[in-house]
């Protein structure tokens, strides 16, 4: 009497040495924990802030100060800021010659494929280890068309005019607590612009690392496209992990002139002591259109809703997203979209996975201003279930003001049917190939919309969370 | 015997606690094409589920060997590599996985050897040629937006590719159109020879006609009641299953 | 100054406050306490083992109250709930039903008066096997609020859960729908569905539709969908090629959209009384 019915068994957490080796913390300065006013004047000091700067910080902090904790989503009290380092110096200087990034540091690149990247697929590279970027080039063709590719710090000396005219403005202190957190202690970042009818055809990529223990990472990407350009910007971020909580709190503005085009695509694979609350946004002019990939997998507590705001006529926003949730983690995603302008657009299309006591949340806002005639949005969102230890939620909402619209929302969840998996078994393929082809043709919507390279790299990581499932 | 493929013992199975077939006996050798009638709700489809290892399948007593072995316990994709296909009665969508994705994954699974993408692609597009599929199907994801014929063909297709020893098909005639039938047919007789077998339940004798049947049973509320050779199946599409009711 | 408000119903999971769907708050000129409630308001009926009861609920001039029901293993309950109140007055009411092994809830609801509505419904499918069937239509016009919050909980193996919602919004109407499928822990191979459709006939109205779904057990089926938008124009310029104005094509449209939900009421007298209702409301309102 044979019982065929499979059995599972799960492992306590994935393999991920890859990202876990965790170098000696070997910074050359760390700020003193927690958050008062002299961390913030001190941080400021130490980065030779202008006058302007400081006073943006110190304001954000006055704000932050003031602001209650959310009173929504996922349980944030394993955050201290008392405890968290909110600035760690690595001892390195910025540079534009990979030779010159310290020999660790350069390893731990290495190891994640950021050089290689650079030489074979990408047309600039950025890379920040712990609260300052270390290293950063771009392709001489870039410079010469006017295209501005570099580290946050080197854009507040530099370009102060632009800077001033958008930093913050999209993501104001007055957004949330950690927005207002971010602004006081916001270090490291990118700053792209793209000038009036420059193609990028090639990505640029930023990498964050963030390697001390009990420290935050706090940078700021700021990404201006201007009339009829256009940009594939691609950011990576992981961690090793330690036993005391890391933050994660950066903020991205993304300004979207008309008719421009702006891809942000990001996979997120932080260690599962981080609390990532990250916040991003899209200002999207006439004609312009901004694509957002998201893939979210690591991480201790994850609250990220990439937010599009469509204010000009026939603005586009297209949001593709994955979010896979395993034990321990409390992962938080989604996204918004504001349909502030005529024939606006807004396509949101989701797929969330959770595992072994994990929970997913699927969260978003659609807003349809009364100005919004002949708006359309499309959510589809599904979730898939591989145990019965986890969770998986859904709520979104739509909040429509204009009539002349269509809007249309559909989610589903469920888990893996035992009938689809005698059928692969059936042709001969084992169990535990036959649940991970299944989990990467339903997450398949969204590695297609990512370049070739990343797309492994996302399959990689779901075949890595899906190990030891089946028993 | 050497060229036995199948040989079924005794076999008592069904699905939770009830049982559904009630003591089988069944012999499938090399070259040899079987035939299984039986009304609906006879086991005909429970038999192929438990003869693939269907894990809402229970065996409760009896065996099932394949060439000399038993396989009673052998997990579904183990029977797969030793030789053994089931063609669905209604194939799983799949959302995601293309057909050549899954083909490919499977031959691998199967033979052990690495297969070369060029090559696999012209053979699986000279396959689908054969069977008239739209060479675009191969990219389509597995059976999702597929017509009933469709699916079918995606069967035989499949058939066709990991060209196993012995091919259950359950009525993969059933719903498709004298065309879609010819195709499918074709299909199989293309398949079959000396050295594999194939047992085919059906309810339409056209799928037959190419094909030289040598077996035919008749299963009735779980048992076979019936044997004969080829001529059976017109005496049962003539008289129907009610005069061997009392036989069950 | 801000005054003083109740609290009368929330969503099982909060979300940004800036959208304003966490909570409903009972009208301003509504006084009702949810632990104190009057005996009159406050009904409870129970379904027997086995039984079939068919119960009417309509508030036609009291304006708020609350019904909790228990439906017995095997047992049925057709409930039909109506609320015609006169278009200056704030409502209040709660359904709560509590669906036992095998038994079924088909409940079919018209939210169709009141100056201002907030109501909510629960159905918990306790026992396995239980189905709770919920349909409702609702239709906003002048400057009407209507605040629904429908909670179908599934608890038991192999529930079955049905949420329709068909509505339709006028004039400077605002409506929230919060629509939640919750499938507990050890639902195995339960089913909820849920959807909602709404019609948005003028510029002016607001519509804000929130619809869960949460799970704690993978063996389920789950799936909700919401569409909202403008009438068929196509549809439109066919009825009134015909002619009819635009308020009778309105009319027209409106009802084939509720008539799936409104053929559900078996008493004949009620359902010409809601349609006769319904064509007032659309033909003058503003």
């Amino acid at each position: 009497m044979e019982d065929l019915t499979k059995k599972k068994t799960y492992v306590e957490d994935i393999e991920r040495s890859l990202y876990d080796i965790r170098n000696e913390d070997r910074s050359l300065y760390k700020s003193a924990k927690g958050l008062t006013e002299e961390v913030v004047r001190d941080i400021s000091k130490r980065k030779n802030d202008p006058d302007w700067m400081l006073q943006k910080r110190l304001e954000a902090l006055k704000i932050y100060n003031e602001m209650p904790m959310p009173t929504w989503g996922p349980d944030l009290s394993p955050l201290h800021m008392d405890d968290i380092v909110t600035y760690v110096r690595p001892d390195a200087k910025m540079t534009g010659n990979w030779k010159e990034v310290p020999e660790e540091i350069k390893d731990t690149f290495d190891r994640l494929g950021i050089p290689e990247a650079e030489k074979t697929s990408l047309a600039g590279v950025g890379a920040q280890y712990d609260s300052e970027v270390v290293y950063h080039s771009m392709q001489k063709e870039l410079a010469d068309q006017g295209v501005i590719y570099t580290d946050f710090e080197t854009a507040v000396r530099e370009y102060p005019d632009i800077v001033k005219q958008y930093f913050m403005t999209l993501i104001p202190p007055t957004a949330h607590k950690f927005a207002a957190l971010h602004g006081a202690v916001w270090s490291g970042g990118s700053f792209v612009y793209v000038p009036e009818g420059v193609h990028v055809d090639i990505p640029l990529q930023s990498y964050f690392r963030l390697n001390a223990a009990g420290a935050g990472q706090f940078e700021h990407t700021l990404i201006i496209c201007e009339k009829g350009s256009s940009l594939h910007f691609i950011e990576g971020c992981s961690a090793p992990k330690y036993n005391v909580t890391n933050l994660h709190a950066g903020a991205v503005e993304l300004f979207v002139k008309e008719g421009a085009r702006l891809r942000y695509s990001t996979i997120e694979n932080w260690s599962r002591n981080m609390m990532n609350l990250n916040t991003k946004r899209a200002l999207v002019d006439k004609d312009g259109v901004i694509e957002w990939v998201s893939g979210s997998f690591g991480s201790h507590v994850s609250c990220l809703y990439p937010t599009s705001v469509l204010r000009g006529e026939n603005a586009k926003c297209e949001f593709t997203g994955v979010t896979f949730s395993s034990k321990g983690q409390d992962l938080d995603t989604g996204a918004s979209a504001l349909l502030l302008a005529p024939h606006t657009s807004a396509n949101i299309n989701t797929r969330t996975i959770s595992k072994a006591g994990g929970k997913a949340t699927y969260r978003s806002a659609v807003k349809v201003a009364p100005a919004a005639k002949d708006a359309k949005c499309l959510v589809n969102c599904e979730s898939l279930m591989l145990d019965d230890q986890s969770r998986s939620d859904t709520l979104p909402v739509m909040d429509i003001q204009a009539d002349d619209v269509e809007v249309g929302h559909e989610a589903k969840i469920g888990r893996i049917s035992d009938e689809a998996i005698f059928y692969l078994t059936s042709r001969g393929i084992d169990e535990k190939e036959a649940q991970a082809m299944i989990v990467r043709g339903f997450v398949e919507p969204i590695s297609k919309a990512l370049p070739v390279e990343y797309a492994v790299e996302m399959n990689n990581l779901i075949n890595l969370e899906l190990e030891g499932t089946m028993g | 015997m050497a060229d036995t493929l199948l040989e079924i013992k005794g076999l008592h199975a069904g699905v939770a606690d009830k049982e559904i077939l009630k003591g089988l006996d069944l012999t499938v050798r090399k070259g040899e094409v079987h035939v299984i009638l039986g009304p609906n709700g006879s086991g005909k489809s429970t038999l192929m589920n438990v003869i693939m290892g269907h894990p809402k399948y229970k065996v409760f007593g009896g065996s099932v060997a394949f060439e000399g072995e038993d396989i009673t316990a052998l997990p579904t994709f183990e029977r797969a590599r030793k030789g053994i296909f089931l063609s669905f009665q209604t194939p799983e969508e799949i959302p995601g996985i293309t057909v050549e994705n899954m083909l490919r994954t499977a031959r691998q699974a199967i033979t052990g050897k690495h297969e070369r993408i060029f090559a696999f692609r012209k053979e699986l597009k000279a396959t689908m040629a054969e069977l008239q599929m739209d060479p675009s199907y191969a990219e389509r994801y597995l059976n999702v937006g597929f017509s009933g014929g469709e699916k079918k063909r995606n069967e035989i297709l499949q058939l066709l590719m990991l060209n196993p020893k012995l091919a259950l098909l359950d009525e993969t005639d059933s719903g498709l159109d004298v065309d879609a039938v010819q195709i499918v047919s074709n299909g199989v007789r293309k398949f079959h020879n000396d050295d594999n077998a194939c047992l085919i339940i059906t309810h339409n004798t056209r799928i037959l006609d190419k094909l030289k049947v040598d077996k035919v049973h008749v299963l009735l509320h779980g048992r076979i009641v019936e044997e004969g050779g080829a001529e059976l199946v017109d005496v049962i599409n003539r008289e129907g299953f009610t005069h061997l009711q009392q036989k069950a | 100054m801000e005054t003083e408000k109740t609290l009368y119903s929330a969503i099982p999971m909060r979300t940004w406050r800036w959208l304003g769907v966490n909570e409903a708050y009972v009208p301003s000129d509504v006084v009702w306490n949810e632990k104190d409630v009057p005996a009159a308001a406050d009904r409870k009926l129970s379904v027997a083992k086995g039984t079939v009861r068919e119960e009417t609920v309509v508030y036609r001039t009291e304006p708020s109250g609350r019904v909790t029901i228990d439906v017995a293993p095997g047992a049925k309950l057709h409930l039909t709930k109506v609320q015609l109140l006169p278009a200056d007055k704030g409502h209040v009411d709660a359904l709560e039903i509590n669906v036992a092994e095998g038994a079924e809830a088909h409940v079919t609801i018209a939210e169709l008066g009141a100056a201002e509505t907030v109501t909510k419904v629960t159905i918990n499918l306790n026992g396995d096997g239980a189905l709770g069937d919920l349909a409702a239509i609702y239709l906003g016009s002048g400057s009407q609020k209507v605040d629904l919050n429908y909670v179908i909980r599934q608890a038991g193996r192999k529930t079955k859960a049905e949420m329709q919602v068909r509505g339709a919004l006028k004039d400077r109407s605002e409506k929230i729908f919060r629509g939640t499928l919750d499938f507990i822990r050890g639902s195995k191979g339960s089913v909820g569905r849920e959807r909602e459709e709404v019609v948005l006939l003028n510029e002016g109205v607001r519509n804000r539709s929130v619809p869960l779904m949460l799970s704690g057990e993978d063996d389920v089926d789950g799936h909700h969908a919401v569409s909202v938008g403008k009438m068929d124009q196509e549809k439109l310029f066919y009825i009134t090629s015909r002619g009819l104005d635009l308020s009778e094509a309105q009319r027209l449209v409106v009802e084939a959209s509720f008539n799936p939900v409104l053929e559900r009421i078996e008493d004949k007298a009620l359902r010409a009384e809601i349609e006769q209702y319904i064509e007032e409301r659309i033909s003058d309102g503003k």
